[in-house]
C-alpha cells in the first residue's frame, strides 16, 4: 500500500518540475516577505535620523531600548538600524556591559 | 591621544578612601605623562549584575590625554587596584 503511494508521489513531482528546477521563477501565490512576519521596523535608522556619528556606551538608559527582555541585542530587522549604526550600537552595548551598566542576561535567566 | 576612562569602585569604601582612590587614579595618569581634562563622578549606582558579590559601585568617568605607551601602564595599575571592580579605557574620537 505505502510503496505504491510513495512511488506515484515522486513520479508526480518529477513531472511537474520546471526545467530551471527549484531556483526557477515563482509563479502564482501571494508574495511572501520571508520568514519574519512581525511588525515592520521604521524605514529610517533611528541613529541616522539623529545624524549620530558615534554611539555612547555611557547612555545606558537609551541603549536599553535596543535590548530584548532577556537582555540580548535586538536584531536589525526589529529596530531598523542601518548596518553601520548596528555595528556601533553593538560595540556600545558590549562596552556598557563590561562596566556593569547593562546586563549580559536578565536576573531570572541566570543559572537557567 | 585623548582617552576616556570609566571605573567602578567597590561600594564598601568610606568617603576618605574613595577620595584616596580618586587621587590614586589621577596619579596613575599623571605619572605616565598624562593630563586630565575632565572628571565626572556619577556617585553610587546599582550594577546591572553583581560583580564580586557587590550590587552597587561608585562610578567615575575621566577624560585625559596620555601617550599611547602610558595607557598600558594605566591599565595594568588599574587591574592591580583592588578597590576598582571594573574599568574601561576608550579612545575619544573628535576632541
Amino acid at each position: 500500500m505505502e510503496e505504491t503511494r510513495n512511488s506515484s508521489a515522486s513520479e508526480g513531482s518529477g513531472a511537474s518540475r520546471s526545467p530551471e528546477g527549484r531556483g526557477g521563477p515563482r509563479t502564482g501565490g501571494p508574495a511572501r516577505r520571508g520568514r519574519f512576519q512581525g511588525p515592520r521596523p521604521p524605514r529610517v535608522c533611528p541613529f541616522c535620523a539623529q545624524k549620530a556619528k558615534s554611539i555612547d556606551y555611557k547612555q545606558a538608559d537609551q541603549l536599553r531600548r535596543y535590548l530584548t527582555e532577556h537582555a540580548k541585542i535586538k536584531a536589525r530587522r526589529k529596530v531598523g538600524t542601518c548596518a553601520k549604526h548596528q555595528r556601533m550600537l553593538a560595540i556600545a552595548i558590549k562596552r556598557a556591559r563590561h562596566v556593569a551598566l547593562l546586563p549580559f542576561a536578565t536576573e531570572n535567566m541566570r543559572g537557567d | 591621544m585623548p582617552y576616556e576612562l570609566m571605573y567602578v569602585v567597590r561600594p564598601n569604601v568610606d568617603e576618605t578612601s574613595l577620595t584616596a582612590v580618586t587621587e590614586k587614579v589621577d596619579r596613575m595618569i599623571t605619572a605616565g605623562g598624562g593630563e586630565i581634562l575632565k572628571r565626572e563622578d556619577w556617585g553610587k549606582r546599582r550594577l546591572a549584575f553583581p560583580v564580586m558579590k557587590f550590587t552597587e559601585g561608585y562610578y567615575s568617568v575621566l577624560q585625559f590625554n596620555l601617550p599611547p605607551a602610558g595607557v598600558r601602564d594605566l591599565e595594568r595599575a588599574l587591574k592591580l587596584a583592588e578597590e576598582v571592580l571594573r574599568f574601561l579605557v576608550t579612545r575619544v574620537e573628535s576632541a
